[in-house]
């Protein structure tokens, strides 16, 4: 044993030597700086170049690659109308990301250094190891605020806010309010809510433990207690335990913080055992799910949960949306949420870029950043910097009946409240 | 009660789906000895197949899954198995488990991408993306029946059922009552011997995986309502099911097809009442992998070679002899240019994408220690990583500094894998393997679920560390960085594999008893590996982290493991070195893929999961592959120079003028034909050639007993006698006819059957399925029987619980119903007591009466001589002398016998077939 540890020993002085040459090199060079100098990045007298990161191939089947499609139609429509300030939009169009921290952060290195692009608008997915590199390296970047990277750094913007609640921070109400509005009134109603059984899980049980009790709603129960790799082929254990939990009887509403997969197999379960309350979730909002007999069945009467405005909604901006989105796919589409996560996104970075005017530069951005805020969009009232610190607690409720989506509250904003 | 039943009869439910799929595993394993990682992905492809065909072109449910399972999935079978398994089951385990892993990402994307080039052609397919409750065979959505209250069952339940009761009846008819499951039954239990008994055990092979691709078809199809198009979800799926796999001890189909049904049951029974574990956030999510890792722990048996893979013969290093600068020149110049160009050529970008490559090559290099010198499969090694990382993080967010929280890090890492090495103690290759899987699914939903270990999906900050003015912020300064530290790591590792305990490490990994014996500890050892391992990948962790500037629970999670042990394995893991270029691949590639081939995600993945085929070809890896190559052409040259240098004339040109044909020539069945003729047989082994020139004849009813000390190529000569062995040289004639090339089936069919050493029976057989393999028709087996009373007493009982003399008997026997035209029997009275070796020699000496001509090889001259016509003797690897019994003087064949044994140049270890290549001048012919 002694001689490989002279052998070590003697590579590690080499190595150690070899280090300190490095140093004086690295020391006498400047950090890859960005916008330094005249030029900015990515920006030229007529055009702002702008990329996307977003997840489209995954192990798992889910796909967020319509994102892509719906910052494409809000791009060419901003120059359609003649760009920002003179400057139109040239998307480099997103990279996918295939949920891997990994390629994430590549992606992001790929769009800031080789793409070379002012601004990264959409960001999707679930994982963004790339949020520090575009945070250090100041590029302006707009996404689908679900995860916590969008809560905190200064380039770093959800569409909807930062729509992690943190400890400390607030929680958004359209959940419960929404219910409430459904059911007439949140008083003496009793949830049961059910998540998954990992640290995501525990943490949404906390949080919504917390945001239906302060509604007025009576938590019967609340667990993360499915598993969350293997979906579970039987959902008797969880059904039985869900319709005692009031006090021996079914509770009013059955509140899932699941998936799509799991959802359909908790909702067939709960109504084939006799459920008649409310049923609701905050991921199913997708009208490709209508088009298979099983999930339209096992959804129908759910109440979903969404952070904008519904399809089904008659508003000039609705249809603009649908016209816009038309127009980039070339055809009839049916549309999904990931269409208006890119939408929005794109939206968002046009409505502050706008505001940066002619000389726009990254500090010129930030600045109009800063003090930005709109309202009346289709995630409501937008405002920022509050919006790096919660969600902009807008939402709307829509109830999945006979085959067709129908607004079962419509899209409003709510007071959040502190989140303990 | 009624939540009870309600539980085992839904539990019953995914248990029929993981006996069908644990049923595939143990099917395929037991026809080539894979355990086939990629099993839930051939469900998911044909999963997703079903689905097209059925939703996107629309047609009929029934038809098309039967289409799915009995035609498309058995032709995936068959393709993969002549492409791949057939060829990897020679090859070591690493690069088998690595193979299939690499099938595993690959045959997913070939679907996708498939689905994405059609629907490019117009084709109706529909996208395979975000594709949820999807119809199965049965009506969609499913009929439910209330049975009483809280139990149901829907028509996707029943049908499953239904399915795999099916399935189970016919897969046991198939293999207890027909002659090709009798068959497949014996390829499992003694593969070679069913290539000499004249069946094709790569034909056997390929049913086997026909029927194995099958049932993950059939699951596939099943599971479609439930787990919708994930082929995470499928492989998932599978690793559950390899407990039942497990169960069976990866060779009962009975057994792993019930422990699927009681796992999914356990499962159910466990989400059901399991409310103690509520506290432990990912508690409910792990139980599979506990009991996995439980089954694992509790049905493995202490192997032999536990904790090794003895089937990994080490490649020879062509460079051994070289001088260090030939072998490390090379690479310590492409270490300079690489940091040089850091300064130099590469713009930015590169620059990020190389310093990723060199951190995560850090990671890779863990692989070497704890696979390639350990022949350990380690499958956790990313827990490893997350670990130290997370721990680092965590202590930095305390206002560590940097190195010391890496250092801490690394600690906790090298525990951990202390840790995980415990059941490397008891447990060998796959099951190895599959335990450190389990033990890291448990890590990823359990350890790492801790709250304030993960710190949520927000992970912790690693900023890059600054020492004095070397600030590692910038990718050009962390690039250099990690060349010495990656360029540390690969020299500190090739001292200690040449230091004595690399030495320790390398004798464990091939001879555990051995190495034991020598007071080299293997407890010990193995516990350094994985401790060093798991360190060495927790440093590289924390800085690849850094690199990453954060860390989250999710970034490297048990799957992520697999994905690296299997690039690492397509680069070579025998040296640091190859894990380096390996990460740089893994860096690099895609984006040159992207940038110059297509953009396509999905085809990177399959050119990466083809690194399986290349596996196939080329077991150590790329890196290896190309010095092995060069040194293979060179050496292609001089060969035949080589031969030529034989002294003796070569006798494969056909001139009969050797003495062995001439002493034959002087017996009394001069007349008669050979039925056997070796014409100048060179043979040998990798690196050791034992037969040097071999000239036999054997003709019909003639019994040629061919003696020799140990050592002397006896049992190398039957090999080539029996197609085992192909010759370097020489020619074997069968009844005249040039069979040089045959393999042992063909020779077999031809009429030459080898008694091999030891026992030539199947053990886990029956007596009558033994002799049914043999005598297809009844009275020939009834007439056995009358030959042989003991045998018939005890017809249903296994061929293995026989005594020594029986199971001879039981091997010899049929011949003797259907005499065949050659036998060749090696040492058939080894460990006989002497009574049974009369009545084996009875046997024999009745077969040659029957018109067969024997080959008899024997150490036991005294008692050979009484039956022999003709007598060889083998010295050598060459046929010293030959000629009729009568001739033998057996004084002097004695003092020749003694004399040759005298030789230092024999080798004491019976039975090995090592005969050291001497020179050609050291041979004494001794002629009586």
């Amino acid at each position: 044993m002694l001689r490989p540890i002279r052998t070590i020993a003697t590579t590690a002085a080499a190595a150690a030597a070899l280090l300190l040459a490095t140093a004086c090199n690295s020391a006498s060079t400047p950090t890859s700086g960005s916008d330094q100098g005249s030029s900015v990045r990515g920006v030229t007298d007529d055009s702002i170049k702008v990329g996307g990161i977003v997840s489209m191939t995954t192990a798992s089947g889910y796909s967020k690659k319509d994102t892509d499609l719906g910052a494409k139609a809000r791009y060419q429509r901003a120059n359609d109308e003649g760009g920002v300030n003179g400057r139109k939009i040239d998307y480099a169009g997103a990279e996918d990301d295939g949920q891997d921290p990994g390629k994430n952060l590549a992606a992001a290195r790929k769009l800031v250094q080789r793409e070379k692009v002012f601004a990264v608008s959409p960001m999707s997915s679930v994982t963004f190891s790339g949020a520090d590199f575009l945070q250090e390296q100041k590029v302006p970047t707009f996404g689908w605020g679900t995860v916590p990277q969008f809560c905190g750094p200064t380039y770093i913007y959800g569409f909807g806010g930062c729509m992690v609640p943190t400890p400390g921070g607030t929680i958004t109400q359209s959940w419960p309010e929404g219910l409430a509005d459904v059911l007439g009134g949140a008083k003496g109603r009793s949830v049961a809510i059910l998540a998954n059984d990992n640290d995501a899980g525990t943490f949404a049980i906390r949080t919504y433990q917390q945001s239906f009790a302060t509604a007025g709603f009576k938590v019967a129960y609340a667990k993360a207690a499915v598993p969350a790799t293997s979906l579970p082929s039987d959902w008797t254990a969880y059904t039985k335990e869900i319709l005692r939990s009031d006090g021996g009887k079914a509770p009013d509403v059955v509140v899932s913080v699941m998936q799509t997969p799991y959802n359909i197999g908790l909702f067939t379960a709960v109504k084939r055992a006799g459920f008649k309350g409310v049923i609701t979730d905050p991921t199913d909002y997708d009208p490709a799910l209508l088009t298979k007999e099983a999930t339209k069945k096992a959804l129908d009467g759910v109440h979903v949960l969404l952070p904008f405005e519904p399809f089904e909604s008659g508003s000039d901006r609705m249809k603009q949306f649908k016209a816009d989105i038309r127009k980039a796919a070339g055809k009839e589409v049916p549309l999904n949420m990931h269409m208006m996560t890119g939408y929005m996104s794109a939206d968002l970075f046009l409505a502050i870029a706008e505001r940066a005017g002619k000389e726009l530069t990254v500090a010129s951005f930030q600045k109009a950043a800063a003090g930005f805020s709109d309202t009346d969009t289709m995630v409501g009232d937008r405002a920022l910097p509050k919006g790096q610190r919660e969600a902009f607690g807008c939402g709307a409720l829509v109830q999945l009946k006979n085959g067709s989506y129908e607004v079962s509250s419509p899209f409003r904003c709510y007071e959040p409240i502190p989140f303990k | 009660m009624a939540d009870l039943l309600g539980f085992v009869l839904s539990g019953l439910v995914s248990g029929a789906l993981y006996a069908l799929l644990a049923t595939g595993l143990v099917l395929s394993y037991s026809a080539s000895g894979l355990f086939n990682f990629a099993h839930g992905a051939t469900a998911y492809l044909c999963a997703l197949t079903f689905y097209e065909l059925r939703s996107g072109f629309g047609w009929p449910a029934v038809p098309t899954a039967l289409l799915v399972v009995c035609v498309l999935a058995p032709a995936l079978g068959w393709g993969l198995d002549r492409l791949m398994f057939r060829k990897l089951a020679r090859v070591g385990e690493t690069a088998q488990i690595v193979a299939t892993i690499g099938l595993l990402v690959a045959l997913p994307a070939l679907g996708m991408w498939v689905v994405e080039l059609l629907e490019d052609a117009g084709a109706p397919v529909r996208p395979a993306e975000n594709a949820f409750g999807l119809p199965g065979v049965g009506p969609s959505p499913a009929t439910s029946w209330q049975l009483m209250d809280g139990v149901g069952v829907d028509s996707d339940q029943l049908i499953t059922w239904v399915a795999t009761a099916v399935v189970a009846v016919g897969l046991w008819v198939l293999m207890r009552h027909t002659p090709l499951g009798l068959r497949l039954r014996a390829s499992v239990d003694n593969r070679s011997l069913v290539e000499l008994r004249g069946m094709s055990a790569d034909r056997l092979s390929s049913v086997a995986w026909m029927l194995s691709s099958a049932l993950a078809g059939l699951a596939g199809v099943l599971a479609t309502p439930l787990l919708g198009l994930s082929a995470h979800d499928y492989t998932l799926f599978l690793f559950v099911s390899a407990t039942a796999a497990v169960l069976g001890r990866f060779a009962s189909i009975p057994l792993a097809f019930a422990g699927g049904l009681a796992l999914g049951v356990l499962q159910n029974l466990v989400a059901g009442y399991a409310s103690f574990a509520e506290r432990i956030t990912g508690f409910r999510t792990a139980v599979p992998f506990l009991i996995l890792f439980a089954g694992l722990l509790l049905v493995a048996r202490r192997q032999r070679t536990a904790g090794t893979a003895a089937a990994d013969a080490p490649p020879v290093d062509y460079l051994a002899s070289r001088s260090w600068a030939r072998r490390w020149g090379p690479w310590a110049v492409g270490a300079v240019l690489l940091a040089v160009s850091f300064y130099t050529v590469t713009t930015p970008f590169w620059s990020g994408i190389l310093a990723g490559g060199l951190a995560i090559s850090l990671v890779f290099v863990s692989f070497t220690v704890v696979t390639g010198l350990g022949a350990m499969v380690s499958l956790a090694q990313a827990t490893f990583v997350t670990g130290a990382a997370l721990v680092a993080g965590l202590l930095m967010s305390h206002g560590w500094p940097f190195l010391g929280a890496a250092l801490v890090g690394t600690c906790v890492a090298a525990v951990l894998g202390a840790l995980v090495a415990l059941p490397a103690l008891r447990l060998g290759g796959r099951s190895l393997a599959l335990a450190t899987l389990a033990l890291a699914f448990l890590a990823d939903h359990v350890l790492f679920q801790i709250g304030w270990l993960r710190n949520g999906d927000t992970g912790w900050a690693i900023p890059r560390p600054a020492f004095g003015p070397v600030d590692l912020s910038d990718d050009r300064a962390m690039g250099v960085a990690m060349v010495v530290l990656v360029t540390a790591a690969v020299a500190a590792l090739s001292a200690l594999r040449n230091s004595a305990s690399g030495r320790a490490m390398l004798a464990v990994r091939s001879a555990p008893a051995a190495a034991m014996a020598c007071g080299v500890s293997v407890i010990r050892t193995k516990l350094l590996l994985f401790t060093l391992s798991a360190g060495l990948a927790g440093f590289g962790g924390v800085l690849y982290a850094s690199y990453n500037t954060r860390i989250t629970a999710t970034d490297f999670t048990a799957m992520t493991g697999l994905i690296w042990l299997a690039v690492v394995v397509a680069a070579g893991v025998r040296r640091p070195q190859f894990a380096v270029v390996a990460g740089l691949v893994f860096a690099v590639v895609p984006h040159v893929i992207a940038d110059y081939v297509t953009q396509s995600a999905h085809l990177p993945v399959i050119l990466f999961g083809l690194a399986g085929l290349a596996l196939a070809n080329d077991p150590d890896g790329y890196c290896a592959a190309v010095p092995t190559r060069l040194h293979r052409r060179r050496a292609a040259t001089p060969s035949p120079v080589r031969a030529n240098v034989t002294p003796r004339p070569a006798p494969t040109h056909g001139t009969d003028g050797t003495h062995g044909t001439d002493s034959a020539d002087g017996t009394a069945r001069e007349s008669s034909a050979p039925a056997l003729e070796l014409r100048g047989i060179h043979a040998g082994y990798d690196g050791a050639s034992v037969l040097h020139g071999v000239d036999l004849v054997v003709r019909p009813g003639e019994l040629l007993a061919l003696l020799g000390p140990n050592g002397a190529g006896k049992s190398t000569l039957c090999k080539v006698a029996a197609g085992l062995l192909v010759p370097r040289g020489g020619q074997v004639y069968v009844d005249a006819r040039d069979a040089t090339r045959e393999g042992p089936v063909g020779r077999s069919r031809a009429g030459v059957v080898l008694a091999p050493e030891g026992r030539g029976i199947f053990p886990a057989l029956t007596i009558e399925e033994n002799l049914a393999l043999h005598l297809r028709e009844r009275v020939e087996r009834d007439a056995v029987y009358a030959r042989f009373p003991s045998l018939a007493a005890r017809r249903k009982i296994t061929a293995g619980s026989l005594s020594g003399g029986e199971q001879q008997l039981l091997a010899l026997a049929p011949l003797l119903q259907r005499p065949p035209r050659v036998l060749v029997a090696d040492e058939p009275s080894l460990g006989l007591a002497p009574r049974v070796v009369d009545d084996v020699f009875d046997l024999l000496t009745q077969l040659r009466d029957a018109g067969t001509a024997l080959l008899l090889v024997e150490e036991k001259a005294a008692e050979v001589l009484g039956v022999a016509d003709t007598v060889a003797y083998l010295a050598q690897g060459r046929v010293s002398w030959c000629g009729p019994r009568a001739d033998v003087r057996v004084d002097q064949l004695t003092e020749a016998y003694l004399g040759m044994a005298d030789e230092p140049s024999a080798p004491g270890v019976p039975g090995a077939p090592d005969a050291p290549d001497t020179p050609d001048g050291a041979q004494e012919v001794s002629r009586p």
